[in-house]
């Protein structure tokens, strides 16, 4: 590409060498023409002119010969015939050759004027018509015009036999120069043929250098070309070059082919390439980020921190038939031309590796912490607390090992056993992380996970759920771990003020009030810390809740906490630009009521937006849209009570998991009660419950 | 001579803006130029146009959320103001989506919060290049 300026100007100099080739040997062939033209004229030239050498003794000869048949008296007509023919071939070849230009005039002139000296001696013996013989008895004698004729021709003899030579000479002299012309023009002919032969010869040579030159060229331009390709055969990045229009250019590296499984990126538009791999609202980002690299402001360099596709999750075939899971790293370049940006060099890389190295980092990293975190956290908490837990957690589990064990065969058995897996868990991890216990909060979100992934799956069987088991077991080896731990912070801490016995091995009883009040606050701290949330949580009247609904009602409290700092509470930098105090409010108050109870749970945050609600539902394929356009605004709150509904999509320990308002419903719809909800955006959300008089049964 | 030297050589003008009077300081404290000089902070973009207006910057690092008037805002009319002013984004933001619009509102660069003194003085150095 680089020698494109030298290989033109050699072109041009191919071209231009061919070009004065053709010229002069146009030029060397019309001269050459018109020299052997010449050169055929004046040979014809020169055969007259020596033909017409031989004339002058040929009139002698035949002036002897006429005068000689006269003495003998023999026939003469003949003879005179002969002489008349000469006579006219000289005058006729005299003529002719007075037409050739570029003849001698003096010698032709000469050569005329000696020839016309011959005129009046050779008239009277032309002119005879007479009888020259008379014949008498006696024999034939001349008669006296015959003597008459004879005097003329005895002349004529003498006359022809002294000039001839002259003539001759003359006449020889006409024919050397005509000769010594010709060879002149031979010689220019001969001179001028190698002459173009040379020139030819040295043209020929230059253009067969400058095309041996070319061909080098060529073949150094078919070398870089090949390389280029092995490069973009071996690399092992996607690389492409994206144009104004932002298509994918006509070269690319082989690695984007199995990148992205398809061959045709030609003329691609960058945009159809990314269409089913990323969501709708990234793809817009990535394509207004790529326009800022077409633009003169941004600095390359400076907003590779901000590019959306640094790291992009996407679902590839494994070339064994499945699908998995790969990361993958675009990054952009400016391609700078003499006019600005040329191109936009785009690089994909497969960052799989690389992804999972900092996460399983991270995940260790986060596993020390927590379990730093958990230490201190069993030291903050009361242990009979985190007893309570441990043994809730246990028939947690052992419900869980439960559902395992149910049998399953159609996809609606598997889906139902998920769900209850993951309401389970959800459970289990909001006490946890209430209690501070992250490590235990940690696991269970793994195991979560893992449900979640099973939950996407088409077709299952019982042996897609054995990792789930290996987990659970290891979940309950840690829950065995942290008990023991458990007993010895308890004996440490109180070792003299009660029995060893009782505080080191807890028993499973009955939560308190007061015990639910310092969890929830604990958690509530927790939670404003985590999230950066600053609030207050303000508990009222926990002292009346019913010892039968304490367990219950513990649960849905930790899932409303959660989810008025994770969804409702904003942060507060959006309060103070809202006119809000920067710090929140969450309140819970429970109350007696004429015909039982009513707990009232509101924060003053965000609020839902029935049409977010709507448009999550239809998201998570809920609803149809035809069915979401239907629904009035009460419809779309109770939307947060359907299973699997959640407005968050990033999962993060705290939300998301979509079971959190399904569990609080579903329990408080256990306990005969009903929940509702109201809320304004931009000021609060509010639960209310109704809960009827625990019947005395209920009391075990 | 030296006054040709010294008018080439007319220090560029730093306008800081964030809303956190930590930052401020940080980024104040950390960039190691001679030629650079710090000619205003401001604590929101109304501050920040205001100042602008006064002491014409050449470089500003601009944080996006803030009371008032945001960033993005900010950014705009500064440009609209003076389009030959360089602007770094300096920003805690996670939402790639608001920091490339931020770009296309005529930032120059964007620089993550938390950063290093190095990472500051990179990106300063490439907008006074």
């Amino acid at each position: 590409m680089q020698s494109s300026g030298t290989d033109r100007s050699r072109r041009l100099l191919t071209a231009a060498a061919g070009a004065l080739l053709a010229a002069l040997m146009a030029l060397v062939l019309i001269i050459g023409f018109r020299l052997a033209t010449r050169i055929r004229d004046n040979v014809a030239t020169l055969r007259r002119a020596s033909l017409l050498q031989a004339y002058p003794s040929e009139l002698s000869q035949q002036l002897t010969a006429l005068r000689e048949r006269l003495g003998t008296l023999e026939y003469t007509g003949g003879v005179q015939q002969e002489l008349s023919d000469s006579v006219a071939g000289v005058n006729r070849d005299l003529t002719a050759l007075e037409h050739r230009r570029g003849l001698d005039p003096t010698l032709l002139g000469t050569a005329e004027q000696l020839w016309r000296a011959y005129g009046p001696v050779l008239a009277p013996v032309l002119a005879y018509a007479g009888e020259p013989y008379s014949d008498t008895d006696f024999g034939s004698s001349l008669s006296v015009s015959g003597k008459m004729y004879y005097t003329q021709v005895r002349r004529a003899e003498l006359f022809a036999q002294s000039h001839a030579p002259a003539l001759h000479r003359q006449l020889t002299a006409l024919t050397a120069a005509l000769q010594k012309r010709t060879s002149n023009a031979a010689a220019r002919l001969r001179l001028l043929l190698s002459a173009g032969v040379l020139a030819v010869l040295l043209l020929g040579g230059a253009a067969a250098y400058l095309q041996l030159a070319r061909s080098r060229g060529e073949r150094a331009a078919q070398a870089a070309e090949e390389q280029t390709r092995d490069i973009l055969h071996t690399v092992r990045e996607g690389l492409f070059l994206l144009d104004a229009d932002y298509r994918i250019g006509s070269v690319w590296s082989q690695a984007l082919n199995h990148l992205f499984g398809r061959e045709d990126f030609a003329g691609l538009p960058f945009e159809e390439l990314l269409r089913d791999k990323v969501s709708p609202a990234t793809l817009a980002t990535a394509m207004k980020y790529i326009k800022l690299l077409w633009g003169e402001r941004a600095h390359e360099n400076l907003i590779k921190s901000i590019n959306p596709l640094g790291q992009l999750e996407v679902t590839l075939d494994n070339g064994r038939g499945g699908k998995e899971t790969r990361y993958l790293q675009f990054n952009f370049h400016r391609v700078l031309g003499a006019k600005g940006v040329k191109h936009v060099l785009c690089t994909v890389a497969d960052i799989t590796s690389n992804v999972m190295l900092t996460r399983e980092l991270h995940e260790a990293q986060e596993s020390a912490h927590a379990q730093l975190d958990m230490m201190v956290g069993m030291l903050q908490s009361d242990p009979l607390q985190v007893g309570g837990f441990l043994d809730a957690a246990a028939a947690g589990l052992k419900h869980i090992n439960a559902i395992l064990k149910e049998p399953a065969r159609s996809h609606a058995e598997f889906s139902k056993k998920l769900a209850g897996l993951a309401r389970e868990l959800h459970a289990i991890k909001g006490e946890a992380s209430a209690l501070n216990l992250m490590s235990i909060a940690q696991r269970v979100h793994h195991l979560e996970d893992m449900v979640e992934s099973l939950k996407g799956k088409s077709e299952l069987d019982g042996n897609d759920f054995l990792p789930l088991v290996l987990k659970l077991d290891e979940l309950l080896a840690h829950l065995r771990a942290v008990r023991e731990m458990i007993g010895r912070l308890g004996a440490l801490q109180a070792p003299a003020s009660a029995p060893a016995d009782t505080l080191s091995s807890p028993v499973l009883r009955p939560v308190g009030a007061e015990e639910l009040a310092a969890t929830l606050q604990n958690l509530a701290r927790k939670l404003a810390e985590d999230h950066g949330k600053p609030f207050t949580l303000s508990l009222e009247g926990l002292t009346e809740v019913p010892a039968q609904y304490l367990g219950a009602l513990k649960d849905c409290l930790i899932q409303m906490l959660r989810n008025a700092a994770v969804h409702g509470i904003e942060p507060d930098t959006v309060r103070r630009a809202g006119s809000k105090s920067a710090t929140g409010q969450v309140r819970a108050q429970f109350q007696r009521q004429a015909d039982g109870f009513e707990l009232v749970f509101e924060d003053d945050g965000a609020g839902l937006s029935p049409e977010a609600l709507k448009q999550a539902a239809v998201r998570k394929q809920l609803l149809t849209a035809e069915q979401a356009a239907e629904l009035d605004d009460r419809a779309a709150l109770a939307l947060i009570f359907k299973p699997g509904f959640s407005t968050r999509t990033e999962v993060s320990l705290d939300a998301g998991r979509g079971t959190g308002m399904d569990l609080v419903a579903k329990a408080i719809y256990g306990l005969g009660g009903r929940i509702g909800v109201s809320t304004h955006p931009g000021r609060f959300t509010r639960f209310k419950i109704a809960l009827p008089v625990p019947r005395e049964t209920a009391v075990a | 001579m030296s006054t040709d030297n010294a008018r080439e050589r007319r220090p560029v003008r730093l306008l800081i803006v964030d809303d956190s009077n930590i930052v401020r300081r940080r980024i104040e404290r950390s960039q190691q130029f001679d030629d650079l000089q710090v000619v205003g902070t401001a604590a929101n973009g109304i501050e920040a146009l205001e100042l602008a207006r006064r002491t014409d910057p050449d470089l500003v690092t601009m944080d996006l959320t803030m009371p008032q008037m945001d960033g993005i805002e900010c950014i705009t009319q500064l440009v609209k103001f003076k389009p030959t002013v360089r602007i770094l984004v300096i920003s805690a933001l996670a939402d790639k989506a608001t920091a490339v619009e931020a770009m296309e509102c005529g930032a120059n660069g964007f620089l993550n919060k938390p950063f290093s003194d190095r990472q500051l003085n990179e990106a300063i150095a490439e907008l006074m290049a």
